[in-house]
């Protein structure tokens, strides 16, 4: 009577699980068993390394260092502004890429191709690659951090902008064109104003992605608070590394919460709250 | 009468037409001009010189030209590093599934228990995807020891963050009769969750895993960089010894498989819809 078949039936007819949810449960099942040498699946490690990560914890609560206050709070200045503009020229360029990318309005099935198989290779990579590459070619500092964010962000937008305009509704399309409207008048008239919600949503999205993203770029030396924090990992400056994660905790909290509310504004027109 | 009529008509045809209404008033420029001069601030307060890029584009091209040369001689090590990432991108998805199965109907108003687990599932989940995976992975690796299994388990919590919001969110969107009318039968809250929660959410949630799942296998092979197994490793010492051949060869094997997974994943949503 520990589990009455009566009450815990599956929501279907019979009354249990479909094959196939059986099916890929096993085949999950039997994946997983077979990868776990790979990642060194070790729980008796795992408990016992318990103790050395709340020891890792402990240290961490320490007094904060506060002479390191002006210092952080440059960096975190940079790590917003690299984020911003990153994601400002990422949007500008992805614009028209995502418009070359849409099967239902690119100029040539060829270009929408070709243009759909470059973002995909911009936004293959993680940013922090693309931050080694153009630190290399442009050196040390948030220009080449700026960069690859925009690589990257680029790869996604305009991917997301081109799903975006394909859902357009093809009778506004036709609708505008029957005036005898251009390209770019059915762009203007049809495609952005029904595409437009999406895209803002994306793009407050992104952002915040890119946030977290540009906290890390410092670890290859692209700006950022990213390097300040694993150079006080490393030297075990605990008191200035419990106040970089505390700010990027507090910074990426607040974004993540500003974009929900413009998400929740622009694609079901009311404020979702919290 | 009839009159009377049409000369109102011809009235209202002489009479010069009422003004259209206002055009609606927006102040597009002015956020254009705006937005322009925040990010030439930026441009300025970060000191960036886009000279520095111009000049900068040759040494960009000479950089990627050294990598022309691939070098694939140690090809199945490269292919075996790239399992364990795919591995540990995969484990670190199952971590994340575990946890957002137990957190994100907590985190779901409209299932919750009660508003005070409400608000502490959320901050759990907001808390968890707070941390960057890479800092994570540097903690695990500091803790339990150098290898990829520090890495799933960054990868596990940091997605778990993500996984659980998106679930969360979705149950929310649950017809709100549906929900009315399990929970009238005098379902628990398990049952709820079993009839209600989880069936309508399913196909939904699937994408969103595929998405974790996408965004971990990208990941995955960036967290060799703090030590925590798998192809990124390799490749970063590599790329630190600028050995630009063998560098090139892993890229390469990174990009197939990324493609790879992409299509794949790109396929099953296709089946899905």
């Amino acid at each position: 009577m520990l589990l009455p078949s009566a009450k815990w039936r599956w929501p279907s007819p019979s009354g249990l699980p479909s094959q196939r949810i059986v099916g890929g449960l096993l085949a999950l099942g039997a994946v997983l068993w077979l990868t776990a040498p790979l990642v060194e699946l070790n729980l008796p490690r795992l408990v016992s390394s318990s103790g050395r990560l709340l020891r890792f914890a402990g240290q961490l609560a320490e007094m904060p260092e506060w002479g390191y206050l002006p210092q952080l709070l440059k960096k975190l200045i940079e790590t917003v502004e690299m984020t911003v503009l990153g994601t400002s020229i990422a949007t500008l360029v992805s614009l028209p890429l995502g418009i070359l990318a849409a099967s239902n309005i690119s100029p040539h099935p060829w270009v929408c191709r070709l243009t759909r198989d470059l973002l995909s290779l911009m936004r293959a990579m993680p940013e922090l690659v693309w931050a080694l590459v153009f630190v290399s070619a442009v050196g040390l500092g948030p220009l080449a951090g700026t960069m690859a964010l925009a690589w990257v962000t680029v790869g996604f937008l305009g991917k997301i902008f081109a799903e975006a305009i394909e859902v357009v509704s093809p009778k506004a399309l036709e609708g505008v064109r029957a005036h005898g409207a251009g390209r770019i008048q059915t762009l203007q008239f049809a495609v952005l104003p029904q595409a437009l919600p999406d895209l803002v949503g994306t793009v407050a999205y992104i952002l915040d992605h890119n946030l977290r993203s540009a906290t890390i770029l410092g670890l290859v030396g692209a700006g950022g608070i990213g390097y300040d924090l694993i150079m006080s990992m490393r030297m075990f400056q605990y008191g200035r590394l419990i106040m970089i994660m505390a700010a990027i905790y507090l910074m990426v909290t607040a974004l993540d919460r500003a974009s929900d509310r413009l998400r929740g504004q622009v694609i079901y027109g009311q404020v979702y709250e919290q | 009468m009839g009159r009377s009529m049409s000369s109102e008509h011809l009235a209202a045809l002489h009479r010069p037409a009422k003004p259209l209404p206002p055009r609606h008033r927006t102040y597009a420029w002015a956020w254009a001009v705006g937005v322009v001069v925040l990010l030439l601030a930026i441009t300025w307060h970060l000191g960036i010189n886009f000279t520095t890029l111009a000049a900068g584009l040759g040494d960009i091209a000479e950089y990627i030209h050294r990598y022309s040369t691939p070098n694939f001689t140690d090809w199945s090590r490269y292919l075996a590093l790239m399992g364990v990432t795919l591995a540990t991108a995969l484990w670190g998805t199952v971590i994340a599934v575990g946890f957002a199965f137990f957190l994100a109907p907590l985190a779901a108003r409209n299932f919750s228990p009660h508003a005070s687990v409400y608000r502490g599932a959320r901050e759990t989940l907001n808390f968890m995807r707070a941390m960057p995976d890479l800092v994570l992975a540097l903690m695990f690796v500091a803790a339990i020891g150098l290898g990829p299994f520090p890495g799933a388990l960054a990868l596990g919590v940091h997605s778990a963050g993500f996984l659980g919001k998106f679930l969360a969110e979705c149950m929310e969107r649950v017809d709100k009769d549906t929900c009315e009318g399990v929970a009238s039968t005098g379902a628990s809250f398990v049952q709820r969750l079993a009839f209600v929660a989880w069936p309508s959410i399913l196909r939904e949630g699937f994408g969103y895993l595929l998405f974790i799942l996408d965004r971990n296998v990208r990941m995955a092979s960036m967290l060799g960089m703090v030590g925590a197994g798998g192809i990124g490793l390799e490749l970063y010492n590599s790329l630190r010894m600028f050995n630009y051949d063998q560098s090139a060869a892993m890229i390469l094997v990174i990009l197939a498989a990324l493609l790879l997974i992409d299509h794949s994943s790109s396929w099953l949503r296709r089946r899905l819809e």
